[in-house]
């Protein structure tokens, strides 16, 4: 395992934080992709040596694209699990929504995952493995369009990209509920509040239990599953 | 019952005979998606950005809107630019019901195969396009969809 590519987007803070933690302890070298220039700064502290690289890139871009490919290019050119983590929220009711929210959340969430993956693909080793995180918010979520329309987005390009890539790549997608992130601790705490109540196991996700089982899905343990979208939601959805 | 038709050639006629004529989105959305997108990401987002902005009108109007996919698209079964739109369109009318049904304005999908009966189609949309009525639901027509994954 050691030395193993993978790439995570959206790494800076969060779940992508914690993943990257995650599959530095399973042995890969993660390559850490976000936007924000603390990304640098992060990767080095949490890869304490060589087991991280911090990447400064807007996956939007053919740019930042292109970069992350150079960077798996100059290790090897092998990627063994790639996390589509970035997203952003734009939350608006469908009637009050602008041309940029929809524009924007549909754009970073689902086409900069797309994009990326489809140039990355050439580089996945046979064997590897593509996570996407979705969201619970697929099932629905009151005033989140542009994020639902999103987030099922990337649940339809999972099985497409699962059979078009097998047997060579496993693709699967993760659906998580309320987690404790830097954005839901600025939630209302009477919000935050009435979904953990609403949540069977009465509490957020930690990003670790997250990373957890994004690990699982990067593993061989998990060899025999694709296609498929794992929701980690502490039971809310029933 | 009059509403918008974003609809396959050969469908008004079908969908008139149901009841389901040609108007604006004022009084409905039927959205039905285009069975030859690539995988193209440009067109991709038109096909999304179109529907957000008729479902935007239908929405502000009060009016309830279907949108109809194929079933082999929900399962990724005809290329990633197709699956993204239909699974991404349920997921958005799942927003939109939750959004909507205080008003009591529904948000279904409607998901199709080659071999469904055009009538049966036709009178599913005149049905979900009634008022109050189920709301946030897929209803899939057709055999593709048996034995399969929930979308």
């Amino acid at each position: 395992m050691t030395g193993r590519i993978a790439v995570v987007t959206g790494a800076g803070r969060g779940i992508g934080r914690a993943v990257s933690a995650r599959l530095v302890e399973d042995g890969y070298h993660v390559l850490m992709v976000d936007r924000d220039l603390t990304v640098v700064d992060t990767a080095a502290n949490l890869g304490k040596g060589s087991d991280t690289t911090g990447l400064v890139a807007d996956l939007f871009t053919d740019q930042g694209r292109e970069s992350v490919a150079e960077a798996v290019a100059h290790r090897g050119g092998e990627v063994w699990a790639l996390v589509n983590n970035a997203g952003i929220i734009r939350d608006a009711r469908l009637v009050k929504m602008t041309d940029q929210d929809f524009a924007s959340v549909v754009g970073v969430n689902l086409g900069a995952s797309y994009l990326l993956t489809r140039r990355l693909i050439p580089h996945l080793a046979p064997g590897s493995a593509v996570v996407s995180l979705s969201s619970r918010s697929y099932l629905g979520s009151f005033g989140q369009f542009n994020y639902a329309m999103s987030k099922g987005g990337l649940v339809g390009m999972t099985r497409a990209l699962a059979r078009e890539l097998a047997p060579q790549v496993r693709c699967n997608a993760v659906a998580p509920g309320l987690t404790e992130t830097a954005m839901t601790r600025s939630m209302p705490p009477e919000v935050k509040e009435m979904l953990v109540r609403s949540t069977p196991l009465q509490r957020a996700a930690q990003p670790s239990e997250i990373a957890d089982l994004i690990a699982f899905l990067c593993s061989d343990r998990s060899s025999f599953i694709t296609g498929q979208v794992i929701v980690i939601e502490g039971g809310r959805s029933l | 019952m009059q509403s918008y038709l974003r609809v396959a050639p050969g469908w008004p006629e079908r969908l008139a005979r149901a009841g389901v004529e040609a108007g604006t989105t004022a009084q409905g959305l039927v959205f039905w998606t285009d069975r030859t997108l690539g995988d193209d990401w440009e067109d991709v987002l038109a096909e999304m950005t179109e529907a957000f902005v008729l479902s935007r009108e239908a929405a502000r109007a009060g009016a309830p809107v279907v949108y109809v996919v194929d079933s082999a698209d929900l399962l990724g079964r005809r290329g990633t630019g197709k699956a993204m739109v239909a699974a991404g369109l349920l997921s958005a009318a799942r927003d939109l019901a939750q959004e909507t049904v205080r008003a009591g304005i529904p948000a279904n999908v409607l998901a199709t195969d080659e071999t469904t009966d055009p009538g049966t189609v036709a009178a599913w949309i005149a049905r979900l396009l009634d008022r109050p009525g189920t709301t946030g639901e897929l209803i899939r027509l057709g055999s593709t969809h048996l034995a399969r994954a929930l979308p």
